[in-house]
């Protein structure tokens, strides 16, 4: 069977390489954190959530079995962590209209300067576009977000949440006409 | 062929659907100016959702959750700049202890390097000139609280606090050293 780099990763780290946690850790940091803040929108919240995810996936990772692929699992047990945490504070993930938090915290490294007008017009409908998924309802914002920001296929999201491949489809959808609909009545999608 | 609902239209950028339904929905979106525009839309979307705007996630969570799993170990150097100065504080703080104000202590040294020769005289000597310069200091560094805050602390306090201060000074320049010495080998 051949191993794929996180699971080279998780053999180095379950023999006692601690380095190789760290490299797991920084690897998947960003989308893990990125999901998170986006569903719980609270950035204490969010790192205290990202932190237990790290510390959990730690002690379980000798469980993992290596015929699954890594993220589908890992994801899982942090869909899992969001969702306790959802119902545990209901009033933290409901969509809310004020969204200044994330220009803040959007990540410089992925801002592109481009010079023509054309590419800024793009720039910000694809800010834009990200401010929006945060105000859209939860069910169909997690799945936007597993979709886009993690790069799952629809099956992997469908083995994380536990939904049919055919809801998960239907969701997405419908939370992509949600989007546009957004978009269109704010003037970005013309 | 009727308009496009929504769903097609998704389904067809996403490449799902049948080439037979594909050429349909590409032959209605030439003639139909309403399922075009909101395909372009779509587009749009799709190509906006598919550059997610990432968010830094803080520093902090790295170094928290290393820090939780894998507890720094103190290195030699900190343990031994740290029994030094806790030697440096408990010896002078028994000075302290044993009757400071009179300096009996200080005397015993005194009388003892009056019997004893060579080098071993000078070291008692050399202790006995620290402890008593050291006396005079806190007893101006007194004198001068009380002049100008008109409060008399007491030379044990003022020695007390200057030891603690003396410690941890010595505690980090220990540990400099002993880092230092570490590097080099």
């Amino acid at each position: 069977m051949s191993l794929d780099d996180d699971q080279v990763l998780i053999q180095k780290i379950l023999a006692g390489k601690r380095a190789s946690f760290e490299e797991l850790m920084k690897k998947h940091n960003k989308r893990i954190f990125g999901y998170i803040y986006r569903m719980v929108r609270d950035e204490d919240v969010a790192i205290e959530l990202t932190q237990d995810f790290f510390l959990k996936l730690y002690h379980v990772l000798d469980k993992y079995n290596f015929e699954y692929k890594f993220t589908t699992w890992a994801y899982r047990i942090c869909y899992n962590m969001v969702i306790d945490h959802v119902r545990k504070n209901p009033a933290h993930i409901e969509s809310l209209e004020n969204d200044t938090i994330i220009p803040k915290l959007m990540d410089s490294e992925n801002y592109v300067k481009e010079d023509t007008l054309d590419d800024l017009v793009k720039e910000e409908i694809r800010e834009y576009t990200w401010s929006v998924v945060n105000r859209i309802p939860p069910k169909f914002r997690e799945l936007i977000l597993m979709r886009y920001l993690q790069e799952l296929k629809y099956e992997e999201i469908a083995d994380i949440t536990q939904l049919p491949v055919g809801t998960v489809k239907n969701r997405l959808f419908k939370a992509k006409e949600m989007l546009k609909t957004e978009l269109e009545k704010d003037g970005v999608l013309k | 062929m009727a308009c496009l609902n929504e769903t097609k239209i998704q389904d067809y950028i996403e490449g799902g659907l049948t080439a037979v339904e594909r050429s349909l929905v590409r032959d209605h979106l030439i003639v139909c100016a309403k399922c075009n525009a909101s395909y372009q839309r779509y587009e749009k979307l799709e190509k906006s959702l598919g550059e997610p705007v990432y968010i830094t996630p803080p520093l902090i969570i790295e170094r928290n959750v290393l820090r939780m799993l894998f507890p720094r170990i103190p290195s030699y150097s900190s343990i031994f700049a740290l029994l030094a100065a806790s030697f440096l504080l408990l010896v002078t703080s028994i000075y302290i202890y044993f009757d400071f104000a009179n300096n009996s202590i200080v005397q015993a040294f005194q009388l003892t390097s009056h019997d004893t020769s060579n080098w071993l005289g000078s070291i008692i000597k050399a202790i006995s000139t620290i402890f008593s310069t050291v006396y005079v200091i806190f007893k101006a560094i007194n004198a001068f609280f009380e002049v100008i805050f008109k409060v008399n602390m007491g030379v044990e306090i003022i020695g007390l606090c200057m030891l603690l201060l003396l410690s941890w000074s010595f505690y980090l320049l220990s540990r400099l050293v002993f880092k230092k010495i570490k590097g080099s080998n």
